[in-house]
């Protein structure tokens, strides 16, 4: 075996993952404008009285592709090793299934009776 | 002020040997990190041990006062606590994992030793904080798992659930670190070759155990947010008056608590796969599915935990699909038993003490697991829960199992741990008396629980049916406690005088038994390449399937012994003070939460902020990339980037925990103040500037990348100011609700809306802090390299930060028209 092993400092690696470059300036400002453009059209369906009745779908997918352009521009999950995408989605998928979870528990199952 | 990493001298490299007391204050080593895990949690399981005998004690006979019934709460929640936190948890990770992991994957050490001694310290004082009771008085006394509403101040005026939530509190955050340590570890420190399906069952465990802490403690540690504040701050997060509900605190305590049951068992899983084919002398029979089994029981315990529930009232749709995924969750623990037995089948056995305690854990983990089926069932559940009956079921899979599995893994790896055997014929005597006394003791509970015997009643009368069964499981559990004895003498006597054990007493199959007995301080001379599953094994006979009775060695020397040369070429990181000193900071605040004296817990985190500041100050190559570890792992990538991003896992589950609470309490809130007094101008604009300060961090990251250090520095004084700027729109934001007459105990919207919004405001002023942190490092030269991963590091933060804030926004300001009601 010591044949096969190797020296303090050398590493050998079969699946060794290359971390992509980081985007430039330019792509973080056209980030940072359209995450401008998003939050203002927030704000605009929030005070418009004809969307109040799709108020919440339209929050959310605008939150969602807020979400998304930060985690994955700002955040570098589109360039980085998708081992950490793969460390943020699955927690993230927890989390969103403990909050529908308990909601659906409190406000239309067993718990709404207080 | 940096510690530089020493060379080593030969006659440095026992890593018990040297140091003095100091040494062992300062160690950063896994091995005496796992050491002081050992004897703390062994001193405690003695202490734990003595609860019990004092719970069978009081229930020897009927009518008995030999306790106070208070002190008899106290005693019994202190039994479960002590066992579970203090006992079973720190002896499966803390010890057993600190130990084994760098050892079984061919590491030097765990990814950020600091942090690991900073576990332990951690985990250390917040046990004495949950053991103060016993020297000033009022331990815990509601049960291990601390039922609202009767943990409010108006039930519960004394300090007992102030230690609980204190303590716990203390122990969660020692968990979480552990936890993302050893993650970071086995994903990215594992020796080349080792792939996922190569690694050690153990090393499974671990790994999908360690998943389980970070995902799970946090909605604990929510729970105990919300009962401090009900406890000091006057508010009402389970109390019905108010509009809330104590159910709350029970699915926020059973999300982590049933986790927590796996969290105890697979690394219990984990051990008895290592022990059972060395003395059998066959491979472990279906790891791969032994490997997915593993998985998929953790991913379900996350879906099970209405089965402690079903009492509850959750309705006949809950109810149902919880009790579907209680049943599933057997077939992959069915698959696990299976394949042990089947491994054990045809082997070549050597009845050794650890083999007799693994295949006594088969038995009485399975008859465990049997009576915990039955409780998937809701209708067999109604009629059981709150019994002898359950207490019965969990004593059959944490001690006939867990506890079993422990004792295993003593025997067999005391050898590699100290050097020496333990004595087998005082190990043979112990197993057969903790056998036969432990079912003695908790086979008789079935019955009474079946009897109607109601779990943590205090005492009860004579014509219950009950006085035999009582009197003959409290003398069982005298004789179960003396059989301890026997086991605490025989490592205190081997621990000196044992027998000689060479580097693989036992003619194992992992890498940890290739190096000497007790292992070197740098655990690995030269890294190992592993070729296959069972590496050492294959090494030595060339098959994993080989017997190797009578079969002649492929390789003697596997990892030839170090000349004085090749180690001193090896470098160490130096011991640190920092850690227990931050430990000694965070309990420091937690006391002074404890007595309410709010100027203690300031000068804690005060105390906490500095060492913080001055450890990362200790790192030589402060804010550089470190390619040297890069280029090490396993995966290429570095080992604080998947640090952080596995906190940031961790802390979504936190935030999912406060935002559920806000939007399940926000109709049942009473009464104004309520989600109308949001004003949404002044958070737009803070939005905004919160998404800007993102766009600088960015920017300061492409300039130092680009090595224009000005610039860099520059982007991160601005980002740190934007941070300011949103906190100073919070304050002035909360401080005109003051005077808008919102109190943070006005209603259940002011309390949930305050300490959501409050931890993301603590957030970013931690982000604050770290920026600022991180630019006077900049304007120090100290960062300039190629990545400038300290700075990527601290966006990261930064970024989520950010992202938690989109969803804040959407959720509770934008949307704060919708409502159910």
């Amino acid at each position: 075996m010591s044949d096969h092993a190797i020296e303090h400092g050398h590493g050998v690696h079969a699946h060794a993952i290359t971390e992509d470059h980081h985007p430039g300036a330019a792509v973080y400002l056209l980030v940072a404008v359209v995450l401008i453009v998003l939050t203002a059209m927030e704000i605009g369906v929030f005070y418009a009285p004809f969307l109040q009745a799709w108020l919440v779908p339209l929050l959310i997918i605008l939150a969602v592709l807020k979400f998304i352009l930060v985690a994955g521009f700002y955040m570098h999950l589109k360039y980085d090793s998708s081992v950490f995408t793969t460390l943020f989605a699955f927690p993230l998928l927890l989390a969103m299934m403990i909050c529908g979870s308990l909601m659906l528990l409190f406000l239309y199952l067993g718990h709404h009776a207080g | 002020m940096a510690a530089q990493p020493k060379a080593l001298h030969l006659e440095q490299a026992n890593y018990l040997e040297g140091g003095g007391i100091y040494g062992w204050l300062t160690t950063i080593d896994h091995k005496r990190i796992a050491v002081l895990y050992g004897i703390s949690a062994l001193v405690l399981m003695a202490l734990g041990g003595t609860e019990a005998m004092l719970v069978r004690a009081q229930l020897i006979v009927p009518n008995n006062h030999f306790l106070s019934a208070d002190f008899y709460n106290q005693i019994f929640t202190m039994h479960g606590l002590t066992m579970i936190f203090l006992v079973l948890m720190p002896l499966e990770t803390g010890f057993f994992g600190n130990f084994l992991i760098p050892l079984q994957i061919g590491a030097r050490d765990v990814a950020f030793p600091r942090l690991n001694a900073l576990s332990y310290w951690i985990f250390l004082l917040g046990a004495i904080a949950l053991n103060l009771g016993w020297i000033f008085g009022g331990l815990p006394n509601g049960g291990w798992f601390g039922y609202a509403n009767l943990t409010e101040r108006a039930y519960a005026p004394g300090i007992n659930i102030d230690y609980y939530d204190i303590g716990l509190l203390i122990l969660g955050v020692s968990s979480v670190m552990s936890a993302l340590n050893f993650f970071v570890t086995i994903v990215n420190m594992r020796a080349p070759g080792m792939t996922f399906m190569r690694m050690p069952m153990f090393i499974w465990a671990l790994l999908v155990t360690v998943i389980l802490i970070l995902l799970a403690f946090p909605a604990l540690t929510v729970g105990l947010i919300f009962l401090f504040a009900d406890r000091y701050f006057g508010s009402h997060f389970y109390e019905v008056i108010a509009g809330a509900t104590p159910m709350l605190w029970q699915h926020l305590f059973w999300i982590f608590g049933h986790p927590e049951v796996y969290i105890m068992a697979l690394p219990a899983f984990g051990m008895i796969s290592e022990v059972l084919p060395v003395f059998s002398r066959k491979p472990l029979f279906g790891y791969p599915m032994m490997a997915y089994s593993i998985i998929l029981i953790a991913f379900l315990s996350y879906g099970v935990w209405g089965h402690h529930m079903f009492a509850t009232g959750m309705g006949p749709v809950a109810d149902s699909a919880f009790a579907i995924t209680s049943m599933l969750i057997a077939i992959p623990t069915g698959v696990k038993v299976f394949s042990w037995i089947a491994t054990v089948w045809g082997g070549r056995l050597r009845f050794t003490t650890a083999m007799l305690f693994a295949l006594g854990f088969i038995l009485e983990f399975t008859i465990g697991g049997l009576s915990g089926i039955m409780h998937a069932s809701a209708p067999i559940d109604l009629e059981q829960t709150d019994s002898y009956f359950i207490v019965a079921h969990f004593h059959y899979v944490l001690f006939g199992g867990v506890l079993m599995a422990i004792l295993a893994a003593f025997y067999y790896y005391f050898p590699k741990i100290c050097g020496r055997f333990m004595n087998e014929t005082v190990g043979k005597w112990h197993f057969w008396l903790t056998t036969i006394f432990f079912n003695c003791t908790f086979f008789p509970m079935h019955f009474l629980g079946e009897w109607g015997m109601p779990r943590r009643i205090y005492t009860y009368a004579p014509d219950m049916g009950w006085n035999f069964w009582n009197k003959f499981e409290s003398i069982s559990a005298f004789c179960l406690g003396a059989s301890f004895l026997l086991f605490f003498a025989n490592i205190a006597w081997s621990w000196f005088n044992g027998e000689h054990a060479g580097a693989d007493p036992w003619d194992a199959r992992t890498l940890e038994w290739s190096i000497p007995s007790p292992p070197p301080i740098y655990n690995f001379v030269k890294v190992p390449v592993v070729h296959s599953r069972d590496a050492f094994w294959v090494e030595k006979y060339g098959d994993v399937e080989a017997s190797g009775l009578g079969e002649k060695r492929v390789n003697v020397e596997f990892l030839p012994p170090a000349s004085p040369e090749e180690v001193a070429g090896i470098h160490i990181p130096a011991a640190s003070l920092y850690p227990i000193l931050m430990a000694g900071a965070i309990f420091l605040a937690g006391l002074g939460m404890l007595v309410g004296w709010f100027r203690l817990v300031f000068m804690g985190l005060g105390l906490l902020a500095f060492c913080a500041i001055a450890m990362s100050f200790e790192y030589r190559e402060w804010g550089e990339d470190n390619p040297h570890q890069v280029s090490e792992s396993f995966l290429g990538l570095d080992n604080r980037k998947l640090g952080v991003w596995s906190f940031i896992g961790s802390e979504c589950v936190f935030f999912a925990s406060l935002i559920s609470t806000f939007m399940v309490y926000k109709s049942r809130s009473i009464g104004v103040p309520d989600a109308q007094i949001l004003n949404i101008p002044l958070t737009s604009f803070s939005t905004f500037i919160l998404l800007m300060s993102s766009l600088l961090m960015v920017l300061a990251l492409a300039g130092f990348q680009r090595n224009n250090r000005f610039w860099g520095t520059f982007w991160l004084f601005g980002t740190a100011v934007f941070g300011l700027i949103f906190l100073g729109g919070q304050v002035y934001e909360f401080g005109s609700f003051y005077h808008e007459g919102m109190l943070y105990n006005s209603n259940l919207f002011s309390q949930c809306f305050y300490t959501l919004v409050g931890f993301h405001g603590f957030h970013v002023f931690i982000g604050v802090v770290w920026l600022i942190t991180v630019a006077i490092a900049g304007m120090k030269g100290k960062i300039g390299s190629k990545r400038a991963l300290s700075v990527e590091l601290c966006g990261l933060y930064w970024h989520f930060v950010d992202i938690v804030w989109v969803v804040i926004f959407t959720l509770i300001y934008l949307m704060r028209t919708i409502n159910r009601a």
